[in-house]
């Protein structure tokens, strides 16, 4: 099987930028959202992750399969924590409120009672924007960052030279190692080796992995002896290294750090000075209530 | 072989963090994405036994960079974008088994495979609980949905795949290394 | 470095080495010198002390190996242990043996670079000093290509590249022929000559002699388990190595065995009949819609009592077409038939009883933690009762003369065991065909000698096939050869007859060898192909 990685060079701004600069901005607008439960601010990093989205040029065919699993995901666990937790990420709001319904539940001698309030639902609402926006904040890295340069990107961003090398060499090998594991899988295949039957129980169905794992572990580490040495021999890690690719800041990446920067101290300032941000809801919501 | 020193990170380290890492990644975009019932249905990742391995075989640093760098491999093969904190709750779990490394003389020995099962819990569950307890302040949740929505599931099965998995490849492993000259 | 260019690049005296886990040292007493621009040969089976005396000179004995290390090794008038891995990184190059396991770099441009990259050399002169070196070997166009979907010959002078980017003046050559098919490997021959040439001094390790002399090595040292055995020039070698050891021209083979007793090999596979057992209907295959057809109309009988030899260069379709066999691919168009059975109704399970399949390395499929547990695998998923698997189990440890190492990890067996078990794997299952990928890959010439007359001498299979790019195999062991290429067919038929056209092994990059020459010139008297040792005493 052969693997390939979901970057392609899609002639986007995105790509024209440092990757130092976007890493920087995306951690940056990370801690920014963080501050806030505030749905109305919450809908301004929405549109400002959509926009990075959107000027990333993905197709949907590409994405189709990551967005099922983030709605999937973020609604599953929203669910939970609606029904049937007490306190949510800002205390208050989930304790009390107004309700709009509730039922006792008798589970094995013990009492659960779900219960779904105004302030429940508006709070969810709100979670599940906070959820999708840092989700898609990250979501777009694989698509449109070169893997070739992220090892130098690492080492531009104070990672030490063997961190940074460790992680060129693991995008490296992952092609071999594919490859080395479908090799496995038909050899195993061709000794009578059925992984699509399933039997037994769930410890008979990890060991049957065993004949999957351990041939390509064993293989790759016994390569690793060759690798070793044929980097000794050419002086790794003896002085600091030239890394070949070159990154350089211009403007528009000191742009974009700068804008990240004004992003997080204004939402710091707005948050501890004005005490804005904080868990809202519109007055309107109330007549939900029971 | 020479006196192992845990935290040493050197030529044959980087390797190894790599293949571990290039393992992890691989195993883990298998699993995920082709039509293997054996692996999907039981809902598990038996990838996990790579940075706990790894750990085990090749100290810490190099279990963290299996579990974290494998991690982010996995999603970037499979497009799933960049869950930097579950990264890190990988990498954890893949050190936490790598504290025992520099001690090991036998890989089969009972006492060395018991260890290891030992710290494979506690990895898995530590390493696990990071990014569970992250998702309190970044999403919201409280703490019984992190642990029963997150925690529970994923420490979980990364506990059974590593006491299962782990051991067969200590032992594998055990015969590997007696045929290496270092 | 300032090194006195005036001074022998390379001499060794009275070197000795004993790895720390070993108690017998790894080499003796070798002594040896190394001039500019002279290309020595290396030759000697594996375990004769080969790698470990590259390792001695490039250093990494005693860096990563330790032992006890005894003599001296002087670089260019300066004893290499006084010298640090910087200098002596420039002074000698090694290429290892498998490029897949050099390679560092995911793509090219980063590959060559690497060790400049590590000396802390500036960019500009990183980038102008990879263009020299890509430009120098003629494969500057594959510049910006990834290294993982180079073809083996690439990756090799890819290697090279990295390697020769520092500016060595000594070049380590460590079995570079290994992973190459005969058309490339002459290549990169040429290549070291021209090196060699041009003022490098090359210390060229390789256990294919025959194909190595060709370019005409200055000086030749043989060793035999870490002795020197013979250290002069080429001529002289021939009389003096082991010609079983060593793979040397077949009219010295032929003249040297006429004083030895002729050698027993009987082949096993007596056919009863000559019923069908693999047929290929019209088979057209292609991986994926978007890629293009790599089988094209592929039409062939396997019959019982066949040994084909299934030859053609790497990249031909040659293990595409065999894993049809086994249902492990199956056509896009046409069909294959198994003992007339269509292998699209069949699981490859099912097949697997009839036909084995022996990868090429098999350490891609050892897994379990003792041989018997990997022998019983097979027949376990065969569903074989536990009856059946014991005596199966016992007859495959018996047959491939393994029944000392029943409980023994496999992972833990010298490469030439491990083929055996994987071997004998097949065998438990009881397949009566089988088919083997390059059962020659990775061993020498003496063990992969020993174990293709195992097998073949092995009773038990209606039809052995096998795929190679060693043409010898195919004369010495083939009642049948099937040459493949671009996905067709070229020829089928008896070896005498197939390979006896050159224009049409040319157009399939197939290298004619001396002991093709030699059968095909005493053909009429001997009227079918056989290996040197036996026209020494069929010819008169």
């Amino acid at each position: 099987m052969l693997v390939t990685w979901k970057y392609h060079p899609r002639n986007s701004l995105l790509e024209k930028l440092d990757p130092r600069a976007r890493w920087f901005f995306s951690f940056l607008v990370l801690f920014s959202i963080i501050q806030f439960w505030d749905v109305r601010f919450l809908c301004f990093f929405f549109a400002l992750v959509m926009t990075q989205y959107a000027l990333a040029r993905l197709t949907w065919a590409e994405t189709r399969r990551v967005w099922t699993f983030i709605l999937i995901m973020v609604i599953g666990i929203v669910a939970l924590n609606t029904l049937f937790t007490g306190r949510g990420g800002t205390t208050e709001v989930l304790s009390g409120g107004h309700i709009i319904w509730r039922v006792e539940w008798n589970v094995l001698g013990l009492s659960i009672h779900p219960t779904i309030t105004v302030e429940r639902v508006w709070f969810a609402f709100s979670q599940i924007v906070r959820m999708i926006s840092i989700s898609t904040l990250f979501l777009i890295i694989p698509f449109t960052m070169d893997p070739r340069l992220y090892g130098v990107t690492f080492r531009g961003m104070g990672i030490p030279d063997r961190f940074a090398f460790s992680m060129d060499l693991a995008f490296r090998f992952v092609p071999t190692l594919a490859r080395d594991f479908s090799t496995t899988l038909d050899a195993q295949r061709a000794r009578g080796y059925e992984l699509d039957k399933l039997e037994g129980g769930v410890v008979a169905q990890i060991r049957k992995m065993a004949p999957l794992v351990v041939p390509v572990t064993m293989n790759a580490i016994l390569s690793g002896e060759d690798i070793t040495n044929a980097m000794d021999l050419r002086c790794f890690g003896l002085r600091p290294r030239t890394w070949v690719h070159k990154l350089s800041y211009v403007r528009r990446d000191y742009i974009l750090i700068a804008a990240g920067v004004v992003i997080l101290i204004s939402s710091i300032v707005l948050k501890m000075a004005f005490h804005v941000g904080d868990f809202w809801m519109p007055a309107w919501a109330l007549t939900w209530a029971r | 072989m020479e006196k192992k020193s845990l935290w040493e990170f050197g030529t044959r380290e980087v390797v190894y963090a790599a293949i571990g890492a290039a393992l992890y990644g691989v195993f883990s975009w298998v699993t995920n994405f082709l039509a293997l019932p054996a692996a999907g249905n039981i809902a598990l990742r038996p990838a996990v036994a790579i940075p706990l391995f790894f750990g085990i075989a090749f100290g810490p640093w190099v279990g963290f960079l299996s579990g974290f760098v494998g991690n982010v491999l996995g999603d970037f093969l499979s497009g799933w974008g960049f869950w930097w904190y579950w990264d890190l709750g990988n990498g954890i779990m893949g050190m936490i088994p790598g504290l025992i490394a520099a001690g090991i003389v036998s890989y089969k020995a009972k006492e060395t495979i018991i260890k290891a099962e030992i710290f494979i819990v506690i990895g898995a569950a530590v390493g696990i609980l990071v990014p569970s307890l992250l998702e309190i302040p970044f999403s919201g949740i409280d703490l019984k949905t992190a642990i029963v929505g997150y925690w529970l599931p994923a420490a979980g099965t990364n506990i059974i795949n590593g006491l299962i998995l782990v051991p067969i490849l200590m032992v594998a492993y055990d015969a590997v290394v007696a045929r290496s000259g270092r | 470095m300032d090194l006195n260019s005036e001074a022998i690049p390379l001499s060794i005296q009275n070197l000795t080495f004993r790895y720390h886990i070993r108690e017998q040292p790894a080499i003796r007493n070798l002594s040896f010198d190394l001039h500019r621009g002279e290309l020595l040969l290396i030759a000697g089976a594996s375990g004769c002390g080969k790698t470990t005396l590259m390792r001695c000179i490039n250093g990494l004995i005693p860096r990563s190996y330790r032992g006890e290390l005894d003599g001296q090794i002087t670089l260019f008038g300066r004893d290499a242990r006084a010298l640090g891995m910087a200098d002596l990184s420039q002074t000698v190059g090694t290429l290892l043996q498998d490029p897949e396991r050099q390679i560092v770099g995911s793509y090219v441009l980063n590959e060559v670079a690497f060790g400049l990259e590590n000396l802390e050399l500036s960019r500009e002169e990183i980038l102008q000093r990879v263009d020299e070196t890509l430009d120098y070997l003629g494969i500057l166009e594959l510049r910006d290509r990834e290294t993982f979907g180079l073809s083996g010959g690439e990756k090799q002078k890819v290697a090279l590249a990295g390697a020769l980017a520092m500016r060595p003046r000594i070049l380590l050559l460590d079995e570079p022929l290994a992973s190459l098919d005969p058309a490339s490997a002459q290549e990169a021959l040429a290549l070291f000559r021209r090196l060699a040439d041009e003022g490098v001094s090359v210390m060229l390790v390789e256990h294919r002699v025959e194909d190595a002399l060709k370019i005409g090595p200055d000086t030749v040292l043989y060793m035999d388990e870490g002795e020197q055995v013979y250290y002069g020039d080429a001529q002289g070698l021939m009389q003096v190595v082991d010609y079983h050891k060593v793979k040397l021209p077949a009219p010295i083979v032929m003249e040297r065995a006429k004083s030895a007793p002729p050698p027993t090999f009987m082949l096993a596979i007596r056919p009863d009949s000559r019923d069908p057992l693999v047929t290929f209907e019209d088979v057209h295959f292609r991986y994926d819609s978007t890629l293009p057809e790599v089988l094209h109309g592929v039409a062939l009988t396997i019959r019982k009592g066949d040994v084909v030899a299934i030859l053609g260069p790497n990249g031909a379709g040659k293990t595409t077409l065999v894993k049809h066999t086994l249902g492990l691919l199956k056509p896009t168009q046409g069909r294959v038939l198994l003992e007339g059975r269509d292998t699209r109704e069949m699981t490859i399970a099912h097949a697997a009883k009839t036909v084995g399949y022996v990868f090429q390395s098999p350490s891609q499929m050892l897994f379990a933690p003792t041989v018997e547990d990997e022998l019983a695998f097979g027949p376990r998923n065969l569903r074989y009762d536990e009856e059946t698997i014991r005596r199966n189990v016992d007859l495959a440890l018996q047959t491939v003369n393994m029944e000392e190492y029943r409980d023994s990890p496999s992972l833990a067996l010298s490469f030439g065991q491990q083929k055996r078990i994987s071997i004998a794997a097949i065998l438990a299952m009881r397949s009566r065909i089988l088919m083997m990928d390059e059962p020659t890959a990775g061993q020498d010439y003496w063990n992969y000698m020993a174990f293709m007359d195992a097998i073949l001498q092995m009773p038990g299979f209606d039809s052995v096939i096998f795929i190679t790019h060693d043409l010898d195999l195919a004369v010495t062991y083939a009642n049948r050869v099937v040459l493949v290429h671009d996905g067709r067919i070229a020829a089928d038929g008896p070896p005498e007859e197939v390979l006896r056209d050159y224009d049409l092994l040319q157009r399939c990059r197939v290298v004619p060898t001396s002991l093709l020459a030699l059968n095909l010139e005493v053909l009429p008297q001997t009227g079918r192909f056989m290996r040197a040792e036996m026209l020494a005493h069929v010819v008169a």
